[in-house]
């Protein structure tokens, strides 16, 4: 029996723009005082009429850009309709046949995964379940949501779980959602089934997974219950049907919702209150050229440089972490130099939060070229504190007599004096060579710390001989 | 009367004190306090004092400054109840305003009532309301049409200056025709639809109700106008309309569609809108017989579409935030949502809703192509005599034909103008309507303007004709 999952996701993500979709409102809604955010439009009071936040379009379409999609040039909204308590409307105003963005792909790890879609949308509000009554906050009703719904064609919850980070960091350098799936501005609804030999089972989709952990868990427990389902009941997908399960992260189980429910009738139809929305060739080049570089672009980059593929996703993983990186780098193509930054980067300045305008390159560089005569512990210290104030590194490192003494004639001086004032442990070396340690420690400690270990030991082993 | 001088020569009076603000307002309250009671035109009227306070203190910076008007119950104007004459907004208080509304009241404006109509625009007779039917002030045993049947029957029995209605199908100009006023349904995207509640919004149209074509000109003036809060509204500019008037009509082609004028059509009412083409003539307009063949299908794609949008724009009325559930709509209201979701639903939507879609673009076509064969249409608003109370409501079939001749306009987007054209035997008013290309309300006004120099039926009023039934003064 083959078995092989085939995982298809849908992704919301809550634009940041600083109003909603249809209406002037501050769109920000994460513990926001309920109901203070709103109006007539957004209440979907009697007579109001949505106007399209333009800012959300050409983030949709940036998006879409970024994910290598084809975009409708001539899109429109449209109406969804369905009943809830917290959709003001009675419908929602998304996009159905003309949405944004078509066509995409993404590169996951080499494998090209299709992008159906990007599309924009606006939320619901939100409803709260507090002791057998049901309040209704309406500050994320109208915040634009743009959704991007990939093809089926994951294979792994670990694949999946890429996919969405991918994803994430895109949207992030893009620079359009905070894409926090723990505070809900990024949500994601897998659709789960397998094929079994040469058969499908039931589609199943899940809801409520609320981090990144929950995807790979989710997809993977549906994984395991579908095979153990399939064995006992046999029973393959019908056309068109589609389970909803639900994901609880307490017990890490999903469980039914609506089983076996046919395509739910939305009503769809063009949004009457709201012109086609149409988009020159101009405009969306002129979208297109706000892209930065993009994180996979930037891993292909990195490793041309020889940083490992570790190295190369985590100084990629956000613009501004790349950035700094590469402002460090100028346009040097040197692998060394590039491994010392990126030590540097992912070591000691991770500690601390750093930004881009206190980093100054040439400090980089010079303590780079002076590696030689620092300790790596050393270099460390001298990188936080060159950051702390400012000041270059190699100043910092003769004020405070770090640098290593290799002057073989001083510390030659030193070591004899050090030998005849250690008599007990010169004949301790002539029975043990193992013993030197000692004596390299109190040279070094006459040093001031600073002398080269190396040699330090080199002078030593040649006093001793 | 002071109510039966036009805009202009009201501002002119309160500008030469020749009467004043308060005078006007009083004089309304008290055809009001007479009238009322017969033709049910009001939802709600506001506090006289409120009124007279606003008349005092008024400020005399626009042709509209100290008119007292009325508007259709669907506007919302904050603070004062706003029902659509629907019980599911019973005792809704708005808490903004319609732009509209906005604009008349910064002209200095005075508002006085909030009128009946059919309850979402749902009817062509003002009998779908949940406030009682609206009386024909010629004949109170018939109905005033609708749905804008309140303002229309208001105007004509002269408890205010000049209305605002709404036209989604006719309602501007089916109570226009069957009260003896002026309207105008103007071009979509003229005037702001923000804060009117939505029938259709796709057809939705919000114009003047007024005496004569002038005062609609002044009045579109006002509240016409690209409006942010309305993403449909059109950013053309806005002439200005009662200084465009005076031109002669010997120019003009009239068009008179053959379609509009077959079977079906009550004799008395085709023979005095044919009279219209007539007296145009005589002024020295061409006139040109002409075939609009896809004229029937006009209610079709209009029955299709409208309850298509009524269906989800009613569907916020969901009984959670309005007080008053879904059961509280009417049998009228309830089959229009009902018509509107089977013609959405997956498997009809592509045999109902976007074939009428579909049509509709092939009618945006007929109507192109119509007008470049002649200036603007002449055409009858409705197919009959204002009908009994009672028996378009027993007969909703019927009821979706009275709209005939309005309906087929909206999807399209032509501005219409509807205006008296004179009376059957019996002395009840037939409308016309003057159908123009996008934006020509400039012409539609000027031609109206030009035939209402030439005539008097718009100048006649149920009050002057002390013989009509129902409107004996209160003692």
């Amino acid at each position: 029996m083959t078995i092989t999952p085939i995982i298809g996701l849908e992704v919301h993500v809550e634009l940041k723009t600083k109003s909603k979709m249809f209406c002037g409102c501050n769109a920000s809604h994460f513990h926001v005082e309920p109901n203070t955010h709103t109006c007539p439009v957004c209440l979907g009071l009697p007579g109001a009429l949505p106007v399209p936040n333009q800012v959300a379009c050409e983030w949709c379409i940036k998006l879409g850009l970024a994910l290598g999609c084809t975009i409708n040039q001539d899109s429109f909204f449209e109406r969804k309709n369905y009943f809830y308590p917290d959709l003001a409307k009675g419908y929602q105003i998304t996009q159905l046949q003309k949405p944004f963005a078509v066509n995409g792909k993404l590169d996951v790890d080499g494998r090209l995964i299709r992008i159906n879609r990007v599309h924009l949308e606006e939320d619901t509000g939100k409803s709260q379940h507090v002791g057998g009554e049901t309040l209704l906050d309406f500050n994320r009703s109208g915040v634009p949501l743009v959704e991007i719904v990939s093809e089926p064609d994951l294979s792994s919850p670990e694949e999946a779980k890429k996919f969405l980070i991918k994803i994430q960091q895109i949207v992030r350098y893009l620079d359009i959602s905070d894409a926090d799936i723990e505070k809900g501005s990024m949500r994601c609804e897998p659709t789960v089934n397998l094929k079994i030999d040469n058969v499908f089972t039931p589609l199943v989709e899940i809801k409520n997974v609320a981090s990144l952990t929950g995807v790979l868990n989710a997809i993977q427990f549906e994984i395991d219950r579908q095979t153990k389902q399939f064995q006992e009941d046999g029973i393959t997908k019908a056309t068109g049907e589609k389970t909803t399960r639900g994901w609880d992260a307490d017990k890490s189980v999903t469980f039914l919702q609506r089983e076996k429910e046919g395509s739910a009738d939305y009503r769809y139809f063009p949004e009457p209150d709201i012109p086609p929305i149409v988009f020159t060739k101009d405009q969306i080049e002129a979208i297109r050229a706000t892209i930065p570089e993009l994180p996979n672009a930037k891993i292909v980059k990195y490793k041309a440089l020889s940083l490992s593929d570790y190295d190369a996703n985590l100084l990629a993983e956000n613009l501004a972490f790349s950035a700094i990186f590469e402002k460090i780098l100028g346009g040097s193509t040197n692998p060394d130099f590039a491994k010392f930054i990126t030590n540097l980067l992912i070591g000691p300045l991770k500690t601390i939060e750093i930004t881009i305008d206190k980093i100054n390159p040439l400090y980089f560089q010079n303590l780079f070229d002076k590696k030689s005569d620092l300790s790596s512990s050393v270099i460390k210290q001298l990188i936080l504190e060159s950051y702390q104030t400012g000041t270059d590194p190699l100043v910092l490192a003769q004020k405070q007599n770090l640098f290593q003494v290799s002057d073989t004639g001083a510390l030659q001086d030193l070591a004899k004096k050090v030998l005849a004032a250690n008599p007990q442990a010169v004949a301790d070396y002539k029975k043990n060579p193992q013993s030197i340690g000692f004596l390299i420690g109190q040279l070094m400690k006459a040093s001031g710390g600073s002398a080269n270990p190396q040699v330090v030991r080199e002078i030593l082993e040649k006093l001793l001989k | 009367m002071l109510l039966d001088k036009s805009i202009l020569e009201l501002a002119a009076g309160l500008r030469q004190d020749e009467f004043t603000s308060v005078d006007l307002v009083n004089e309304c309250y008290d055809n009001i306090a007479k009238y009322n009671d017969k033709i049910n035109a009001f939802i709600t009227i506001l506090p006289r004092e409120t009124a007279i306070k606003q008349a005092q203190s008024v400020k005399l910076t626009s042709p509209l400054s100290g008119l007292p008007f009325v508007i259709k119950d669907c506007f919302n104007t904050s603070g004062i109840t706003t029902t659509a004459a629907s019980h599911v907004l019973k005792n809704y208080i708005a808490p903004y305003d319609a732009t509209v509304y906005k604009k008349l009241l910064t002209a200095g404006a005075i508002l006085i009532g909030k009128m009946n109509m059919d309850a979402w625009g749902h009817g062509g007779s003002s009998e779908n309301t949940d406030f009682g039917p609206v009386k024909n002030p010629w004949d109170t045993t018939r109905v005033a049409g609708g749905s804008s049947g309140g303002p229309a029957a208001a105007i004509s029995a002269r408890m205010a200056v000049f209305a605002i209605g709404e036209d989604t199908g006719g309602s501007i100009r089916n109570p226009a025709a069957w009260c003896n006023i002026t309207g105008l349904k103007v071009t979509y995207g003229r005037v702001s639809r923000y804060g009117s509640i939505a029938y259709a919004s796709s057809f939705d149209t919000v114009g003047p109700m007024a005496k004569t074509a002038q005062d609609c000109a002044i009045v579109l003036e006002t509240i016409a106008g690209v409006d942010p809060y309305d993403a449909t509204s059109s950013p053309i500019s806005v002439p200005s309309y009662s200084t465009l008037l005076n031109k002669k009509v010997s120019d003009l082609t009239i068009g008179i569609p053959d379609e509009f004028f077959q079977a079906g059509l009550d004799p008395e009412v085709k023979t005095a809108v044919l009279k219209v083409a007539e007296d145009l003539k005589n002024a020295g307009a061409k006139i040109k017989n002409l075939s609009m063949p896809l004229f029937d299908y006009g209610l079709a794609i209009y029955y299709l579409i409208g309850p298509s949008e009524t269906s989800s724009n009613l569907a916020r009325y969901d009984g959670i935030r309005y007080g008053q559930g879904r059961e509280f709509f009417t049998d009228e209201t309830t089959r229009r949502i009902l018509i509107g979701t089977y013609a959405l639903s997956a498997g009809y939507y592509d045999a109902y809703y976007k074939k009428a879609q579909q049509v509709r673009t092939l009618f945006i076509e007929e109507y192109k192509k119509a007008l470049t064969k002649c200036s603007v249409l002449l055409q009858p608003i409705t197919p009959t005599q204002p009908p009994k109370i009672g028996e378009l409501m027993s007969d909703p079939l019927q009821n979706f034909l009275a709209d005939i001749y309005t309906t087929s306009q909206n999807p399209i987007g032509v501005p219409s103008l509807a205006f008296p054209c004179g009376f059957t035997k019996t002395g009840l008013p037939i409308g016309a309507q003057l159908v123009g290309p996008m934006f020509s309300e400039d012409l539609l006004l000027n031609i109206g303007y030009q035939y209402q120099q030439l005539t008097d039926n718009h100048l006649k009023s149920p009050l002057s004709k002390g013989d009509l039934e129902g409107l004996k003064p209160k003692p």
